[in-house]
């Protein structure tokens, strides 16, 4: 079985300054067509720079990259934006909307970028506006609607284009709770819908409860969750993984396949899967 | 991404910020506008400049003087072998040689005036070469040769430009020439009478000559004062397109530098190219301003890139390539350039039109007596359109836009998009 995204020891490093702060240490982990993965970390474990590498955003020091079988590495500027402009869409914490312009605009500027007719790229991007049910507030401007409602535009922006891959950065992070598990219910409403692999990095635990898959990034290492180590697909079925445990610092509710806990960030040790019978 | 779509964004982002893009394309107006007023105006001047040379110059009449004008050599005066040896050049109609005498006195009864120069002229040949110019106010060409008339130009018979004349035809006058002489006191005056032939009409300042400040005398007469020697030939040829070749061929007639040819139509081409070479140095001039508004272009575009650095950012992430984002900041300065010189065409040659008017309505010309410009009521310079400016104008102003704004718009192409998503 072949994964739509795999990338083998990335390294990055940036420099502040006079300062080398090592993001990325050599992560390296496989995405399946179709899933979705949430990346639990807390903030400063070089979740961002994670997704930039994959997305195509950013080039890492060392280690590879492989989208849908290309190797990111090996591809030109723009080839990479060629890539990011059709198998890849972004969702950001901050909307990242082009403010001048209304939503359904914003939603339309990546089949622009593609090269579509206007008259289909308009038709297209109010489809894909109708379902992430916006359909009444296509011609206001981002400055006009909600953080939820401007993330609807931002998630319909990234999928207007038919992606392999949906790259979400904390799409909760700048939202209340409520509107924040509406947003998480909408995309994965959506990967079921469209199918459509999405990768989410987070520290908000409704996502991670929604999530097919876990991986817990640490100082820019995955240190645990479900890692796919091998081509084939993890036999532990997803009841038992998603049995309850308690965390061990703070005593709340937590996953059995919680490496870190999602409300403490407390290392829960190793986890211990059920045996096979 | 098409170019429609790149230029139609591009109009939308200067729509968002009306006044800077108002502001910037100000500049290139200005610029286009002071462009083609300028270069407007003087092709008006040069045209009307030639065109008066054109009427005034008889274009087929050349005028063949002693020395050279360029090599300083001042050569003795002609002899009549050599006007008989500029006759045998080919296309040539009539040469005719005349002899001239400074500042003569006449005298009509107790009536005096001063004659700038009194030409002494074969009258039937002189007829010939100049035959559109003599027109007569009273009387005409003397018939016989070689007897006492003269011919008044019209500044010596109006001497106070009024309607009283110093004399009129069949009247008689003394002139006083003073004749040169081999002892002490080397001058002597002597008077001759003349009957006045006819006076002529103003011609004012033709070319090289101007008749108005002339008093026409028999070549005879004066050679019997001065003896046989010619200062000046006039040559008519036959068609004013052999002018050059027929002025070559004399000049081989005789010693390197020992004379020259003034050809009308050579002067003519000579002050055209001239004028022309002012009229690009205007336009130069004015290309300052256009240059110091691409550097406002540069400018604003510069700080324009570093606020919109986020959204440059974004358009990376969702897959603008770098040629994209250069298009579409390149494609906003090619507008600020189009507009500015699509408005600045018309309003440089509604300024042309403006300055010319006030030029023609309040200035007015300063009359060289001595000279005898021609006399013209009011400074009168049309500004003329001609395409080829406006098609070199609009080329101008949007290229001198695009490479100002070249800079800023690889400055956003290049842009890292991890940086410019981060950037507040």
């Amino acid at each position: 079985m072949g994964f739509i995204l795999d990338t083998n020891d990335v390294k990055k490093t940036y420099r502040l300054g006079e300062v080398l702060v090592p993001a990325l240490r050599g992560v390296t982990f496989k995405a399946k067509e179709g899933e979705f993965l949430a990346i639990f970390g807390p903030s400063g474990s070089g979740k961002s720079t994670l997704l930039h590498v994959v997305g195509g955003l950013d080039r890492p020091d060392e280690g590879k990259v492989f989208v849908d079988g290309k190797d990111l590495l090996e591809l030109s500027d723009s080839e990479l934006a060629e890539v990011r402009l059709r198998k890849i869409g972004f969702v950001f914490q901050f909307f990242n909307l082009l403010p001048r312009l209304s939503a359904l605009r914003n939603v339309e500027l990546p089949l622009t970028l593609a090269e579509i007719s206007e008259k289909e790229s308009v038709r297209k991007a109010e489809e894909m506006l109708k379902l992430v049910g916006l359909q009444k507030r296509i011609e206001h401007r981002p400055s006009e609607l909600s953080g939820g409602e401007q993330q609807r535009v931002a998630i319909a922006r990234a999928l207007v284009n038919d992606p392999k891959i949906v790259l979400a950065d904390e799409p909760t992070g700048n939202l209340d709770t409520a509107t924040g598990q509406e947003i998480v219910k909408l995309m994965k409403h959506l990967n079921k819908e469209k199918g459509q692999t999405f990768v989410v990095v987070t520290h908000d635990p409704t996502i991670a409860e929604n999530a097919d898959r876990i991986l817990y990034l640490r100082d820019g290492l995955i240190e645990g969750g479900d890692v796919l180590v091998d081509t084939e697909p993890p036999d532990v079925p997803r009841e038992e993984m998603d049995r309850n445990k308690t965390c061990v610092a703070c005593g709340r509710k937590i996953l059995q396949l919680h490496t870190f806990c999602p409300y403490c960030f407390a290392y829960q040790g190793k986890t211990e899967l059920p045996e096979e019978g | 991404m098409r170019l429609k779509r790149i230029f139609s964004m591009a109009w939308e982002n200067m729509k968002q910020r009306r006044l800077r893009a108002f502001l910037t394309t100000l500049g290139v107006f200005i610029g286009i506008t002071a462009i083609i007023a300028l270069a407007s105006l003087g092709e008006g001047f040069r045209t009307s400049i030639t065109e008066q040379m054109e009427q005034g110059f008889e274009l087929d009449v050349l005028t063949v003087i002693p020395g050279s004008l360029f090599a300083g050599y001042r050569r003795e005066r002609f002899t009549d072998i050599n006007v008989a040896d500029i006759r045998q050049v080919s296309n040539i109609s009539v040469a005719t040689g005349v002899m001239q005498i400074g500042n003569v006195t006449l005298y009509e009864g107790d009536k005096k005036v001063t004659a700038f120069v009194a030409t002494a002229v074969n009258f039937s040949e002189f007829q010939e070469v100049f035959h559109d110019r003599l027109r007569f106010e009273t009387g005409g060409i003397p018939e016989e040769i070689g007897n006492s008339s003269l011919v008044i130009g019209y500044k010596v018979n109006h001497p106070n430009e009024t309607e009283t004349t110093f004399a009129n035809s069949d009247d008689e006058v003394i002139m006083t020439v003073s004749v040169p002489m081999i002892k002490p006191p080397y001058i002597k005056l002597e008077n001759r009478t003349f009957t006045v032939a006819g006076t002529l009409q103003k011609t004012g300042a033709a070319g090289l000559t101007n008749f108005d400040y002339w008093v026409l005398i028999p070549l005879d007469t004066a050679r019997e004062i001065y003896g046989n020697v010619t200062d000046l030939i006039f040559v008519k040829v036959s068609n004013s397109e052999f002018s050059e070749a027929v002025a070559q061929e004399i000049e081989a007639l005789f010693p390197p530098y020992q004379i020259t040819v003034l050809v009308p139509i050579t002067l003519i081409q000579q002050v055209d190219f001239i004028l022309g070479m002012v009229e690009i140095f205007l336009a130069s001039i004015a290309s300052i301003s256009l240059l110091v508004a691409g550097i406002g272009i540069m400018n604003i575009m510069t700080v324009s890139v570093m606020e919109r650095t986020r959204e440059i950012g974004i358009l990376k992430a969702i897959g603008a390539k770098n040629r994209t984002v250069l298009a579409m900041f390149l494609a906003e300065a090619a507008l600020i350039g189009l507009v500015g010189s699509l408005t600045g065409v018309p309003a440089g040659y509604g300024a042309a039109y403006l300055l010319s008017y006030v030029l023609s309505r309040f200035v007015t010309p300063q009359q060289n007596r001595i000279v005898g410009t021609p006399e013209v009521e009011r400074a009168t310079v049309t500004p003329i359109f001609s395409w080829s400016w406006v098609i070199v104008a609009v080329i101008f102003g949007v290229v001198i836009c695009i490479l100002f704004g070249l800079y800023p718009a690889r400055k956003a192409a290049r842009l890292n998009p991890v940086e410019a998503l981060r950037y507040e």
